[in-house]
């Protein structure tokens, strides 16, 4: 167990933890289990200096729409007022600490705690303590008690392509700046238009949050775990293709070609399992796709630090979300998306095409056990360290080549830095 | 001499009823017993397959957990959980409640809701009820026996535990 260090302190390496010699190449496996390091992420990650993933503007479309989420694990609530301004905010009354709000999503003209009825409004402010007065005379409020200086603990919130993110830090820099040039483009080619939410599914997975952050990045596995892109040559790691890291290489963006579509020697060679199957889709309108964008890109998977993904999968497009909830569990969210401009014949493909992702995908669903099997091989050897150097042993950006574990490196040099181990 | 009634050439709808309940109940035994190849052949070709949860459903969202539209879709499914996906062995066990029917005079369809659980038993030997919901089923005769022409499968809850790889 390491000693937690004083709440004041700076970011700094806490005692009897140290980063292995060979760097981000290795992660030792205690980060997935030990208790007070995932405390740790709540302070310095979550309520440190990254921005959280909330819901979409389309979510709260309507004035007096709010939705929950957490951050982290601390419960939020994200509101429009009836001006139409996006507030967000502990999920918290300031009175005794109960939840404001139970329900996924509503539409309500204040926010009362159920409690004792402390009434807000959708900013946060408190507006009304039921019995301030007290009663017939009797009882109520100090006379100094100050409503203005009673409030949900309120979160900074921006809008960036549809999607609404959330931080407690002051310092942090505006999303798009965060995200960094390369990143941020490549959203706004994804979602940089109106968009509708086709549905939305959550799959529990029994793993520490990282794993299945690792497992984003780790475009290494992509075909030699999920191989039904391989039996019905979806995607290979021969298909043209790289990866892009941001500046502080947390982020990442792998895509894919499919024009340059080939059989790999090496494939056949290793005889590895992904090989083996015939090609034929019994029923091929599964992968009836069209060409959205004129650069070519089919497959792209792009990670925003810490905990959320988009992907275009064809023209599957989604937002995974994963919430912690726990040091060895995880809520992954699924959000399908379309275009407010998609014809009849484009949102029946997505639709069909949401089969490869999900709970239940076809090419994803394997992720549902593979980083619990890491979490299972992993817990009793918190001193051991995963080996990390195909590809390398830095994180750069590879842009020929998605056999490399650079990116699961880049998460882990971002982490470090923002963990102060 | 025994009296050998004759069986009227348009089935009661009580025949009917009888037979689509037992569609329901044999098609959870076959997931049961590990007959996933079966699958397939409990819907009409052109059959609708589709799980989703009630959120979605109540929603009128079209993305939800699984779709197999065409028999086609489902020897894929099929195809896939033998040679293709990953994941840790493991069975269900189905408890299906009786079924509330009608019948469409005009199509002959049998439109049906049953509401069901099923428990998950992994190799471990670990049982988890893994999923409860309600099965809104369209059944046809086909080929002198009846079929689904669309099942969809509501699940109560948005979450899934693990993966989902073999039909609910």
């Amino acid at each position: 167990m390491l000693t937690t260090p004083q709440p004041s302190s700076a970011p700094g390496k806490p005692a009897l933890f140290s980063w292995p010699a060979e760097g981000i190449a290795r992660a030792p496996y205690r980060l997935f289990t030990d208790p007070e390091i995932y405390k740790l992420e709540q302070e310095r990650i979550f309520r440190g200096r990254s921005w959280n993933f909330l819901c979409l503007d389309v979510d709260i479309l309507k004035a007096s729409d709010y939705r929950t989420t957490t951050i982290g694990e601390t419960p939020v609530i994200v509101a429009r007022d009836h001006d139409g301004k996006v507030h967000a905010m502990v999920n918290r009354c300031a009175h005794k600490g109960a939840l404001v709000c139970l329900k996924k999503q509503d539409n309500v003209a204040s926010l009362t705690c159920v409690y004792h009825a402390w009434n807000y409004g959708l900013d946060g402010q408190l507006k009304g303590v039921a019995f301030r007065n007290g009663l017939r005379g009797q009882g109520g409020m100090p006379s100094d008690f100050d409503v203005a200086k009673h409030r949900l603990q309120p979160i900074r919130t921006e809008n960036f392509c549809g999607m609404i993110f959330g931080t407690f830090s002051e310092e942090v820099e505006n999303v798009e700046t965060y995200l960094g040039p390369e990143m941020a483009q490549f959203i706004k080619r994804n979602l940089g238009r109106p968009l509708r939410v086709l549905g939305t599914h959550s799959q529990t997975i029994h793993n520490n949050w990282k794993l299945y952050a690792e497992n984003l990045r780790d475009s290494y596995h992509a075909t030699l775990l999920h191989t039904f892109y391989t039996t019905f040559k979806v995607n290979r790691l021969d298909m043209d293709g790289g990866i892009i890291l941001s500046d502080e290489k947390w982020h990442h963006l792998s895509f894919a070609r499919r024009a340059k579509l080939q059989e790999a020697a090496e494939y056949s060679e290793a005889k590895v399992h992904s090989a083996n199957y015939e090609s034929a889709l019994d029923g091929p309108e599964l992968l009836h796709a069209w060409e959205e964008f004129d650069d070519g890109i089919t497959h792209s998977i792009q990670t925003v630090f810490p905990n959320m993904c988009i992907q275009f999968t064809l023209n599957s497009l989604a937002i995974r979300f994963f919430a912690p909830k726990g040091v060895d569990k995880t809520e992954l969210f699924w959000i399908y998306l379309g275009y407010d401009r998609d014809t009849e014949e484009q949102s029946q493909r997505r639709i069909m095409q949401s089969n490869l992702t999900g709970a239940a995908g076809l090419v994803s669903l394997e992720d549902g056990c593979i980083n619990e099997f890491v979490q299972r091989g992993t817990r009793n050897d918190p001193e051991c360290a995963s080996f990390m150097e195909m590809g390398g042993r830095v994180a750069e950006s590879e842009k020929n080549s998605r056999a490399t574990e650079t990116a699961v490196r880049g998460f882990w040099q971002g982490y470090r830095s923002i963990m102060g181990f | 001499m025994p009296i050998v009634i004759e069986k009227p050439v348009t089935p009661s709808s009580g025949d009917q009823y009888r037979e689509a309940a037992d569609l329901i109940s044999s098609y959870g035994h076959a997931m049961d017993d590990g007959e996933i190849d079966l699958w397939p052949q409990f819907f009409t070709p052109n059959g609708i397959y589709h799980i989703t949860t009630k959120e979605n459903h109540e929603a009128g969202l079209p993305i939800g957990i699984m779709r197999c539209v065409g028999r086609g879709m489902m020897i894929d499914r099929v195809k896939a959980f033998h040679t293709a996906n990953i994941f840790e062995p493991h069975t269900y066990n189905h408890i299906v409640g009786y079924p509330t029917l009608s019948c469409d005079q005009t199509t002959g369809w049998v439109t049906a809701r049953s509401n069901f659980q099923i428990v998950r038993i992994m190799e471990t030997g670990r049982m988890d009820l893994f999923a409860t919901g309600k099965y809104l089923d369209v059944i046809q005769e086909e080929g002198g026996s009846l079929k689904f022409m669309e099942r969809i499968v509501v699940l109560d809850s948005r979450n899934v535990d693990i993966l989902l790889v073999v039909p609910l």
